[in-house]
């Protein structure tokens, strides 16, 4: 008997992919409703300080109006219900520029545009706290305590004869998804429907209910395709919860999309890191020391913290190790989870310091990383379910070309340019989180059709693809006679598509639902097999028209024994313009141990896409703000500069075979982050070796290289 | 935005007349900057007149006249299409090359010659209308001054204003002397020579150039010059494409056995307008085209420029890209 084909490991277009390229594909604001008006926030021109006085009476007769809602009408909610970020219009405190101070509903956007021109409003201004030069001194141990201390630094730096110390920063980003945060909400009696791109489809109808005061049943989140997110659709802001707002105050459905000028204020940012490296080593390359001290900002009554020193927790086998944070709050809207928290640019700290020392030693980098392979995980001494840095960096040095390198910079040069190779690591942990998921079968005649349902989501990744693919697998059944229904909250709860915990989660609990119902088909037969049937199978031979069950699937019980991630190698190669200082990264690898992949075509992507971030981050990304008024002067995607097209080369991506069911039982480790780990730094360490110039403050723009 | 009458008209003289009737019209061509403005509350007229029907798209050989030889473009042409016209390929490169480094293909594909020229700036605080600007609101003061100014001017700026003109193919066309023809109200059609069609901010940063209320861009008339085979376009930007200059040059060079009869050099992203490096010219004219000469008219040129808190790079840059620039055009203005 020949084993049919898996579907899972192969490269199967998205199942939604007609969808999406046809536009058919619904986003949060792509419903129509009947009677749908429309909201426009207004925002604060101060970033700190109080309104005194807030004018809407023009606005209120401009034509098409319905409402106009500021603090002084807007009902109370509750503060603590689990929006990030405030600025729901509950008290007349400024807290940051660009915060939500009332929104106008009217018949048509343009209208509610219009109005919000309309309204004066006067302020009691103080001094803002937003210059992170000015006030980083004052920065004090975050409440959440992430330090960790193994063995004795400052001794161990004194001594040391190979040694660095140097400051990396990395500026405040932000996600800007493609799709703006945008939400339509209508209410039907006390229960409040919210279509809104909620990457924890759970979380947002949690918030939502908590906030607004209700239950939790009588609030439906629909988020069937996201338009991206990155981090900034984890946590839910505050439109969510203003949509329903105005919905209730206008009796009618209202739709509010944020504009892309509002983006950079409402949703959250990477905050700017300050990131000061010691690093030393012995003579012939083991490391004595390694320690990573991050001073960073949040908002001014409300702490997040970038986890930069996670990379420098595991990477590297060190005797003498800290890892250390301070935070100082200012009048800047609240940080928040942005693709590869803390890895991306911690890792731009490490590696770009681990090349450093390399340099200084005078040894390859990747022999030097080589040296300092941790054999189980330094920071809590727990084996490795698997790690393939080694494989990455041995593997990706062959397919590279890297024996071409040379150590001392400035030595490959064509016309103008000065060609530089750099590599660096990175790694993001591999959970599984608790989901849940219903499979139903049907069967007419001889065709047997599933369909799975959970309330995971699909950030454009491919979520509904892996689905489909498992289930595919799992049933026994084609994968055109699967239909996948996530993104509702109606649906059994699942995880998010977060912390590259979705396809881990998603495919396991999907796996586990169609094992289980193949288990009760069987059971239900009551025949022995010496073969196990599909459940596809069992539909047709016991002639059952409809079967269901449900799973609530966790992790393996013994996973928190073991330390589970993903690791990757970087390698960039630069063309530095020696007269412009201009940088061309015509090519790119990243080497991947993610444990199983699902589907090589969306994994493919997703590296990319994250290796695009890392790009981006090293040489073009910078959220500037004006250290007199808190307001940020890159206002639109003209001056927030992403990669274009023409910024991109050619960009390889390698898996490597990898078999660890440790931290789940498909292996499934996750890539969504971990492709734009140690991404900047390779980039970074590539122009040191094409200039001999090392710049460790990003984005790396062509002043920085004259 | 703020509601507006639309009106539509097809020939030049009752756009003309429609837009000095009403002294809150504007004209709306390709759209690519003024509905911007418009959505961000920054221009707000009461009436945009279209113009998109006038037929003033066409590009000719110029026949009689001051110009006879060169190129007569448009004023309501795109500038996709001027960028890739053959009578502009093959004569004046340097202008296929400048418009093609500006903006998005989307963009050039919708916007106009005359829009290029009349373009406003892309300075964040005259784009947000809680900052002061002079330029949009005169009087409150110039919050670039002593703000974020790295993409601003280190020539010619005054205390009102440090903004800068965003246009690559201004550049170019200021390099190659055009000369803007517009037509007003009342039907007469008056010539501009280039260099003195956009303004350094002074006083009166609200006026980016001389064009009088009323006035339309007929077309832009580029001479017969001999530059063809020696110029070049280069821009130096944060990406590498859909981004404004930090510095940009524009370089054409005619030359006579090894004697430089005489040099172009044009700079974008460092002035209120294109800004033509005549004492670079000054030196170069006679000169033989070696790098140290190159070098030595860029330091005279940058010489007098006064660099902001955050733009300083810009005088080592400009140096750099006016050399850069001038070799390139030397080899053949062929991109690397």
């Amino acid at each position: 008997m020949s084993e049919p084909k898996k579907a899972i490991g192969q490269s199967i277009n998205r199942v939604d992919g007609l969808l999406k390229v046809t536009g058919a594909a619904t986003y949060a604001t792509d419903y129509k409703l009947k009677n749908t008006a429309h909201a426009i926030i207004f925002k604060s021109t101060i970033a700190a300080g109080k309104i005194t006085g807030i004018d809407t009476s023009e606005a209120e007769k401009a034509p098409g109006v319905l409402a106009v809602i500021t603090h002084k009408n807007a009902p109370k909610l509750n503060e603590k219900g689990g929006i990030r970020g405030g600025a729901f219009l509950q008290s007349n405190i400024i807290e940051f520029h660009g915060q939500h101070i009332g929104m106008v509903v009217a018949e048509t956007f343009e209208q509610a545009r219009y109005a919000t021109r309309l309204v004066k409003v006067s302020y009691e201004k103080a001094e803002p706290k937003v210059d992170f030069e000015k006030h980083q001194k004052e920065a004090v141990l975050p409440k959440n305590n992430m330090d960790a201390v193994r063995g004795d630094v400052e001794t161990a730096f004194r001594d040391a004869e190979y040694k660095i110390e140097a400051v990396y920063e990395t500026p405040i980003e932000h996600h800007h998804p493609m799709e703006t945060h945008s939400t339509i909400a209508f209410w039907e009696g006390d229960k409040v429907t919210l279509y809104n791109g909620s990457q924890i489809v759970n979380g947002a109808q949690g918030a939502a209910a908590s906030t607004l005061g209700i239950k939790p049943e009588n609030v439906r989140i629909v988020t069937p395709f996201i338009g991206g997110g990155f981090g900034s659709k984890g946590g839910q802001w505050a439109n969510l919860v203003l949509a329903a707002v105005a919905a209730k105050a206008v009796n009618r459905p209202v739709k509010l999309a944020l504009t892309r000028q509002q983006m950079f204020n409402s949703v959250g940012l990477r905050q700017r890191n300050h990131q000061k490296m010691r690093l030393a080593a012995t003579k012939d390359g083991k490391l004595t020391v390694l320690a990573h001290e991050t001073t960073t900002h949040c908002a001014i009554n409300n702490e997040f913290v970038e986890p930069c020193g996670d990379c420098s927790k595991v990477m590297y086998e060190v005797p003498n190790s800290l890892i250390s944070y301070k935070v100082v709050p200012m009048n800047i809207i609240l940080p928040t989870y942005t693709r590869g928290p803390g890895k991306s640019t911690g890792s731009f700290a490490l590696e770009s310091a681990m090349d450093e020392l390399a340099y200084q030693l005078k040894m390859d980098p990747i022999e030097f990383r080589l040296k300092n392979e941790p054999a189980k995980d330094p920071s809590n001494g727990k084996p490795w379910s698997s790690r393939t840095t080694v494989q990455c960096l041995q593997e990706g040095a062959k397919a590279f070309g890297w024996e071409k390198r040379k150590i001392e910079p400035r030595q490959n040069k064509q016309g103008e340019y000065l060609i530089g190779y750099g590599v660096a690591c990175g790694t993001y942990p591999a959970r599984q989180q608790n989901s849940s998921a219903i499979v139903k079968l049907i069967r007419k005649g001889t065709e047997v059709k599933a369909t799975i349902e959970l309330a995971a989501s699909d950030l454009g990744t491919g979520s509904n693809t892996i689905i489909a693919q498992t289930a595919s697998d799992a049933l026994g059944l084609p994968i055109n006679k699967i239909t996948v229904k996530i993104g509702d909250s109606d649906l059994p709860p699942a995880a998010g598509s977060v912390g590259s915990v979705g396809a881990a989660s998603f495919s396991n609990a999907v796996n586990d639902a169609c094992i289980k119902i193949t288990d009760e088909l069987i059971a239900k037969s009551g025949k022995q097999f010496f073969v196990r049937p599909t459940a596809a199978t069992m539909m047709l031979t016991e002639k059952l028209t409809e079967f269901e069950t449900r799973v609530d699937a966790k992790a393996p019980a013994d996973a928190g024994n073991y330390s589970s991630h993903s690791f990757n190698a970087n390698f960039a190669e630069v063309w530095v313009n020696s007269m412009t200082g201009m940088v061309k990264v015509p090519r790119f690898l990243a080497v991947t141990g993610a444990g199983k992949i699902l589907n090589p075509k969306t994994a493919r992507s997703q590296i990319i896409g994250g290796n695009v971030w890392g790009i981006g981050m090293a040489l073009t990304e910078e959220s500037v703000l004006d250290p007199r008024w808190g307001n940020f002067v890159t206002r639109s995607l003209a001056e927030y500069h992403v990669p274009s097209n023409l910024d991109i080369g050619t960009i390889e991506t390698i898996f490597i075979d990898e078999k660890d069911t440790i931290p789940n039982k498909l292996g499934v480790k996750g890539i969504g982050e971990v492709g734009i780990v140690g991404v900047a730094a390779a980039v970074a360490n590539a122009i040191f070796n094409a200039t001999g110039k090392r710049v460790r403050d990003l984005p790396i723009t062509p002043d920085k290289l004259l | 935005m703020r509601p507006f009458k639309y009106s539509v008209t097809s020939n030049v003289n009752s756009a003309t007349k429609m837009l000095t009737a009403n002294p809150n019209a504007k004209f709306l061509a390709g759209g690519t900057n003024i509905l911007d403005l418009m959505k961000e509350d920054v221009e707000r007229p009461d009436e945009l007149v279209d113009i998109t029907q006038l037929s003033l798209t066409l590009i000719k050989p110029i026949t009689e006249g001051m110009n006879k030889g060169g190129v007569s473009i448009g004023g309501l042409g795109k500038n996709t299409g001027t960028a890739n016209h053959p009578l502009i390929r093959q004569s004046f490169p340097l202008l296929t090359q400048a418009i093609l480094a500006g903006a998005s293909a989307q963009i050039r594909n919708m916007a106009t010659n005359g829009g290029n020229l009349n373009q406003r700036t892309r300075c964040p605080y005259f784009y947000e209308v809680s900052m002061p600007c002079n330029k949009r609101e005169p009087g409150t003061g110039c919050g670039a001054l002593e703000g974020i100014n790295r993409m601003h001017a280190v020539f010619g700026w005054s205390e009102n204003c440090v903004a800068v003109h965003p246009s690559d193919m201004c550049v170019a066309l200021a390099a190659l002397d055009a000369v803007v023809k517009v037509q007003g109200a009342n039907g007469q059609i008056r010539s501009v020579p280039f260099a003195d069609y956009h303004r350094l901010p002074g006083d009166t940063p609200q006026k980016d150039n001389n064009l009088n209320q009323g006035e339309l861009i007929t077309s832009i008339e580029i001479p017969k010059n001999n530059f063809a085979p020696k110029s070049y376009y280069l821009k130096v930007r944060d990406r590498a494409s859909y981004a404004f200059a930090l510095v940009s040059v524009a370089a054409a060079i005619e030359m006579n056995a090894n004697q430089i009869i005489q040099a172009r050099v044009a700079m974008g992203g460092v002035a209120h307008k294109p800004w033509r490096a005549f004492e670079a010219e000054k030196f170069l004219a006679g000169k033989e085209a070696t790098e140290a000469n190159f070098r030595q008219a860029a330091e005279i040129e940058m010489k007098q420029a006064k660099p902001l808190e955050h733009n300083k790079f810009k005088i080592e840059l400009g140096t750099r890209a006016i050399v850069l620039a001038l070799t390139k055009a030397m080899n053949g203005g062929k991109a690397s």
